[in-house]
């Protein structure tokens, strides 16, 4: 277990440095600065949004910038960046070898690699989407909506684990991964959950969608992934392009 | 026997990498000696379990090494790539490595101290790695392999890229180590380097051992074959001008920032130069490496032999 806590704190200090936190502060900073503008300009009455003939209001707004903003397009995101570099980057940046070369299982690499991706990730997505609850709805009409803004943040944390242990698996298992990875979250998820029958079953997106039962099993398939990966790293070998 | 391997074998796709290969690595410094693409890192890569042998078995302390990952509380490698987490310091990469080998914060500060110092980067410990020049790289590299005191030290061409005085103590550290117990294989394409430290040698060619054992065998060979010496400096034709002085020296070159010197007498000439870097006379020797030609050369001669 110190191995992988160790890890956890030298990963989480790479993912704070350099384009890695580039990429995060923009990932949770872009839907806080919308929130305040679309708020601005909801409050001066200079903008309005109509539906089917109806106004929507900034609560309802919060609710399609969980599921198209959030659930959409950064969760999906960061956990393709994320998960498929984990392992990839190291190998491709050649100090995979350092590692390789300590008295731990290499399992202990990916689990702490993931803890810490979990950490970073979930420590900026959260308090983003509360921020733009906060920031949307008035505070006079929170009290309704706590609940469903509670059972958001699950939605997110839930996400946020699934899509990083599926591209993890994916860092370990193809050489490169993030094309795929981002065909699979950009372009085979809008498709499969807009196509009539059993398709849509075959996304991340779908069990986010179908409840708590849904969103248990995503946790065990995330569990499951994590572990088939720490078992595809002890047994795969890697070879670095000299 | 420290390493021993048995019909080692390694393919990548349909390209080999290593050749049947028995062999066994004696204690003290074992001198790899090859030219580039001869198998050595393919060698120590196996012998270091990071690569599954294709056929064949690799031995290290009488056990298998792949997947076997206790067998690195007795290992040190320092690989060849110039890779590192730039963002850290030298001594927060010590210390993050030197806990992943078991050791708790104290112990580890205290070993990449110890290492810091053994390579004499104790005052950049605190400079991030991103910083550093090669020679200094190189340094911290060795130091991350010695950092948990291992008793078995593979370093993959270890002296690339330092200056004169930084090969010259580097070259006198390897042999404290091995004064101290520990046993030492040492990758090189340069023969001068390899011999400064062993005189036992494993020679290498096209994923095979072509020789093994003493070095001075092959050391005439060597030297009827003309040495080429690439070097950095701050004033390349400072250095030209004092070594055309000695009769050690056939011709001298400028080439990109620096120049490249031929000897027939790679010995005198190494030794000239060390002491060149060491006056300042010349300004700062920056850089010293050898294009493996002139070892090419000698292969292609024990070959047809």
């Amino acid at each position: 277990m110190s191995a992988t806590r160790r890890m956890l704190e030298i990963t989480l200090g790479d993912m704070l440095w350099g384009r890695r936190a580039v990429f995060m502060a923009i990932a949770a900073g872009v839907p806080v600065l919308l929130a305040v503008v679309l708020r601005v300009a909801f409050a001066s009455g200079s903008a309005t949004v109509v539906v089917n003939g109806s106004r929507l209001n900034t609560e309802t707004m919060f609710g399609t910038a969980i599921t198209l903003l959030y659930l959409r397009f950064i969760v999906p995101a960061l956990g393709v960046y994320y998960g498929t570099s984990m392992i990839a980057d190291e190998v491709e940046d050649k100090t995979i070898t350092y590692l390789f070369v300590r008295p731990m299982r290499r399992g202990a690499i990916v689990l702490g690699k993931y803890l810490a991706y979990l950490v970073c990730v979930l420590a900026a997505v959260l308090p983003s989407a509360a921020l733009v609850f906060f920031i949307m709805v008035p505070f006079a009409n929170m009290g309704p909506l706590v609940d469903t803004f509670v059972r958001d943040l699950e939605q997110l944390a839930v996400g946020i684990a699934a899509y990083g242990s599926l591209f993890v698996l994916a860092g370990v298992t193809f050489k490169r991964p993030l094309v795929g990875g981002l065909i699979f979250v950009f372009g085979w998820e809008p498709i499969a959950s807009a196509l009539p029958g059993y398709v849509g079953q075959l996304t991340v997106a779908h069990y986010l969608q179908t409840g708590t039962a849904g969103m248990l099993g995503l946790v065990l398939a995330s569990a499951a992934a994590v572990l088939l990966a720490m078992r595809t790293i002890e047994h795969r070998e890697y070879v670095l392009e000299q | 026997m420290i390493i021993a391997t048995e019909r080692l074998s390694k393919w990548y796709g349909q390209v080999s990498g290593l050749n049947d290969v028995t062999v066994s690595v004696p204690e003290g410094i074992t001198g790899l000696l090859g030219p580039n693409g001869a198998g050595k890192s393919t060698f120590m890569k196996l012998v270091t379990g990071q690569l599954r042998p294709s056929t064949g078995t690799v031995r290290v302390f009488g056990e298998p090494i792949w997947g076997n990952p206790a067998q690195y509380h007795k290992l040190g490698f320092c690989p060849e790539q110039d890779a590192f987490y730039d963002h850290m310091t030298g001594r927060e990469w010590l210390e993050a490595l030197a806990e992943l080998h078991g050791m708790n914060a104290d112990r580890a500060h205290a070993a990449a101290t110890r290492a810091l110092e053994a390579v004499d980067l104790l005052d950049a410990g605190d400079r991030k790695i991103g910083g550093y020049s090669k020679g200094m790289r190189q340094r911290v590299k060795l130091a991350q392999a010695i950092a948990h005191d291992p008793a078995l030290l593979i370093l993959d061409e270890p002296l690339s890229g330092m200056d004169p005085l930084m090969r010259r103590r580097t070259i006198r550290l390897i042999k404290e180590w091995a004064r101290a117990g520990k046993t030492v294989v040492v990758s090189s394409h340069i023969l001068h380097e390899i011999e400064a430290m062993t005189s036992n040698i494993l020679l290498m060619h096209n994923g095979r051992i072509v020789a093994e054992g003493d070095v001075h065998q092959i050391r005439a060979l060597i030297d009827e074959h003309p040495h080429r010496v690439w070097i950095r400096a701050q004033d390349p034709h400072a250095v030209a001008r004092l070594l055309l002085g000695g009769d050690d020296v056939s011709s001298v070159k400028f080439a990109e920032e620096g120049v490249i010197v031929e000897t027939a007498k790679p010995d005198a000439f190494y030794t000239r130069l060390t002491a060149l870097a060491a006056s300042g006379e010349a300004g700062a020797i920056e850089e010293v490496t050898s294009p493996d030609d002139n070892l090419q050369a000698v292969f292609s001669y024990l070959v047809k032999q």
